[in-house]
């Protein structure tokens, strides 16, 4: 039987119908692992449900079949089992149980290869395992593996850097002209998603002015509303993170935004039911397409994705009041057909984008990102090569040879310390005396540990061998017998 | 000590011949781009000991000649740029200031070798109090031109790469441009108001009489008056003329040229 298991579905598995008939809410999450935990069909267990997977992480129990269980719960959750086509689940045990998550936290195994949320998701995934007190002994010490793979991935390569999506090169773009999006403020014009997207992540990026043009003010006035009451849900496959976050940099992420607000919540600054909102302050407006100009000229970012035939920003109304402005305006033109005279780029001061430039940076962000690979996948196989080692130094076997060494160490170091004390031929008896007593002192936690061996559950094996290892300092007689040639053992 | 001073000499150029390639792995392969690293002040803290070191000697502050003014530019040009850095926590820039340091300390090192042993007399000017009021004032003004020069020139090579939409090292490792800007106009108005105190000061101090106008002389007076014409053509531009960053920056880097040959001119005439 596997000491721990992954089974799950993701985007390379399984197509988006599919996915999210498995996908889950957190509060699903919690009660699915509630329900699966009082039926004991594992010792431990963790539920990642993102757009691009659902997967169970447990630590199983002999005869337990985790997936059918798991399937009739969803079935129950959904109110019918939901209908999966073979070969949409994949299975791992053990160490390449560890490597899938590792992998996953790391972001290798996302659609997106490098997007930061994945690893937010996994925390997130931890924490309802937590509160559910179904992470245990094992998953505890994996998880926290697979988040320090996934910050070292992070910091030592690059596979995160740059924007892998138009509404985060947008950001990108913007951090370029800004040093600070604090007190900047964003124009939107026309309703498309990706402006949305992009004037969204800008203000969970730190700006703080929205205004929204539109040929409908009331349109204008639901956007802005809509954009200003902060994130919405995630987007699958649109990965807005505020660069910088990479380069040991504050900086206000939504997924940070997110998890600030999360944090208050936890400290009764916030109500529990509290919408999701930046948390900065943002003052949003509306206007209509008659006051562009005027926008214009108090906007520091532009989005533009009207759906016109004609330029909308065009160089005779523009030109005149940008030429007058000192700071530096950046405009970011994602419509077809383009709605920013092109004149217009030209004016000191003013940068002018397209969809075109955007799509261009993405590329460039994503092929940096896939050469970035072999170097995290060397950094993942380097943490679970020391996983692995630390899973089998909490075996049986080698504790209980440890703990033999231990306090056969322990009665000869005694005995060469009173041994003189003794006749010559009370000395042999000393010897014999106190094996026995060592002995006797090891009988029960040796008998404790052959006993889980045998019959008790992985979770309670390993944390029993962890506080014999911990007790009797076993992991510095470990680094000893490395040190003297043998395979070191770290914790 | 003299032996001491002439080792120091040579060791310098090296200091900051290190100090640039550390910076240049920086900007070019981004390591450590933010932080507080002491090696910096380690060297800015090793020159001002050998300046000190060579006035103790001599009797008399290191700043008659070219020669040893090109040594406190780049001591002030380190010192100024180590203060920014300690502010900003960001050292993405260091590798350009750094080179100027680098360029002004070898040319002064190459020029101050062979007269370690020549005291030159002091003369009562020198040791005045409108002495030191019109020399450090005209220095701080020397290093903020360099300063708005190299942050001007990288201001216009990053709006040049973000206007050509060039998605290349420049894009990747410049700071943003609303931080480059400023930085180029405050180091202009900061010339601006000490070369404007050293030429106030300059009539007080020479022009008592028995001044010979010799090359030496005139060509501080032009390069003064050079300096001060690009800074004041700056500062009314953008207060009359409401002239943005991108032509700030020009005429930063055109000053700086400017002034960093008549600098040069005047130091092989004299």
């Amino acid at each position: 039987m596997p000491e721990l298991s992954v089974i799950g579905a993701s985007h390379r598995t399984a197509p988006v119908e599919v996915r999210e008939r498995l996908a889950l809410a957190p509060g699903q999450v919690s009660a699915l692992l509630a329900a699966m935990h009082a039926e004991k069909v594992f010792d431990e267990a963790l539920v990642l449900s993102t757009c691009n997977r659902t997967e169970l992480y447990v630590v199983p129990r002999a005869q337990a079949d985790p997936l059918a269980c798991f399937l009739d719960h969803v079935g129950r959750i959904r109110g019918a089992p939901p209908e999966t086509p073979p070969g949409t689940f994949y299975r791992h045990d053990d160490t390449e149980a560890v490597r899938h998550v590792l992998r996953v936290a790391a972001s290798l195994d996302s659609q997106i290869v490098g997007e930061h949320e994945i690893l937010g998701q996994v925390k997130e995934a931890y924490r309802l395992a937590v509160e559910a007190r179904t992470a245990g002994f094992l998953l505890n010490r994996l998880l926290h593996r697979a988040f320090r793979a996934g910050k070292r991935v992070r910091t030592e390569t690059d596979l995160g850097r740059g924007s892998a999506s138009v509404a985060s090169a947008a950001v990108e773009l913007a951090t370029h002209v800004f040093s600070d999006l604090a007190g900047k403020t964003v124009l939107v014009v026309g309703a498309g998603r990706t402006a949305e997207t992009a004037a969204r992540a800008l203000l969970g990026c730190g700006a703080t002015n929205l205004i929204v043009a539109n040929r409908t003010l009331d349109r204008a006035r639901q956007l802005a509303d809509a954009i200003a009451r902060g994130p919405a849900e995630p987007v699958c496959g649109e990965d807005v993170s505020c660069p910088g976050a990479d380069d040991d940099q504050p900086a206000t992420c939504p997924a940070l935004v997110a998890e600030a607000a999360d944090e208050m919540r936890a400290e009764g600054g916030l109500p529990a039911d509290a919408p999701q909102a930046a948390v900065h302050e943002v003052t949003a407006e509306a206007v209509g397409l008659d006051d562009l100009p005027a926008a214009v000229a108090r906007a520091d970012l532009v989005i533009t994705s009207t759906s016109a035939a004609e330029p909308v920003l065009t160089h005779a109304a523009l030109a005149p009041t940008l030429r007058r402005r000192r700071g530096a305006l950046l405009l970011i033109d994602i419509a077809v057909p383009r709605d920013v005279d092109q004149r217009l780029g030209k004016l000191d001061n003013v940068y002018l984008y397209n969809i075109d430039d955007l799509d261009r940076l993405v590329a460039r962000n994503l092929q940096r990102r896939r050469q970035e690979i072999p170097k995290a996948e060397a950094i993942v196989e380097d943490e679970v090569e020391e996983f692995a080692r630390w899973l089998a130094s909490r075996g049986v076997t080698p504790t209980i040879r440890l703990l033999q060494k231990r306090l056969e160490g322990i009665q000869q170091a005694q005995i060469a310390r009173y041994g003189r004390r003794f006749a010559e031929a009370d000395r042999e008896q000393l010897e014999v005396f106190t094996r026995a007593l060592c002995s006797q002192i090891l009988h029960k936690p040796l008998a404790l540990l052959k006993g889980l061996s045998a019959d008790g559950s992985t979770s309670e094996r390993l944390a029993t061998a962890d506080l014999i290892r911990r007790l009797f300092d076993l992991d510095s007689l470990d680094e000893e017998a490395g040190r003297d040639g043998h395979t070191p053992r770290q914790p | 000590m003299a032996e001491f001073l002439a080792l120091g000499n040579w060791l310098l150029p090296l200091l900051y011949l290190a100090l640039l390639v550390d910076y240049g792995a920086t900007f070019f392969l981004r390591t450590r781009a933010h932080g507080r690293e002491p090696w910096l002040l380690l060297v800015v803290a090793a020159h001002a000991a050998l300046l000190a070191g060579r006035g103790w000697h001599e009797g008399r502050p290191p700043l008659t000649d070219t020669r040893e003014i090109l040594s406190v530019l780049a001591l002030a040009t380190a010192a100024v740029y180590a203060w920014i850095e300690f502010a900003s926590g960001d050292r993405r820039t260091g590798v350009f200031v750094l080179l100027l340091a680098f360029l002004f300390q070898y040319t002064s090192s190459i020029l101050l070798a062979g007269r370690e042993m020549e005291v030159p007399a002091v003369s009562a000017g020198a040791a005045g109090v409108w002495y030191r009021l019109h020399v450090v004032p005209a220095l701080v003004a020397y290093v903020a031109v360099a300063f708005a020069g190299v942050y001007g020139m990288l201001y216009l090579a990053a709006s040049r790469s973000l206007r050509r939409h060039r998605f290349g090292v420049l894009f990747d490792r410049l700071p943003p441009l609303d931080r480059l800007g400023p930085m180029a106009w405050h180091a202009l108005l900061t010339a601006f108001v000490s070369m404007t105190l050293a030429i106030a000061v300059a009539p007080l101090l020479f022009g008592g009489g028995g001044n010979e106008m010799t090359a030496k002389v005139v060509g501080k007076i032009v390069t003064g008056s050079a300096a001060w014409l690009v800074c004041a053509a700056a500062v009314l531009g953008r207060w009359v003329g409401k002239w943005g960053p991108s032509r700030i920056s020009a005429i930063a880097v055109a000053g700086f040229v400017a002034v960093m040959a008549l600098l040069v001119v005047s130091g092989l005439l004299s």
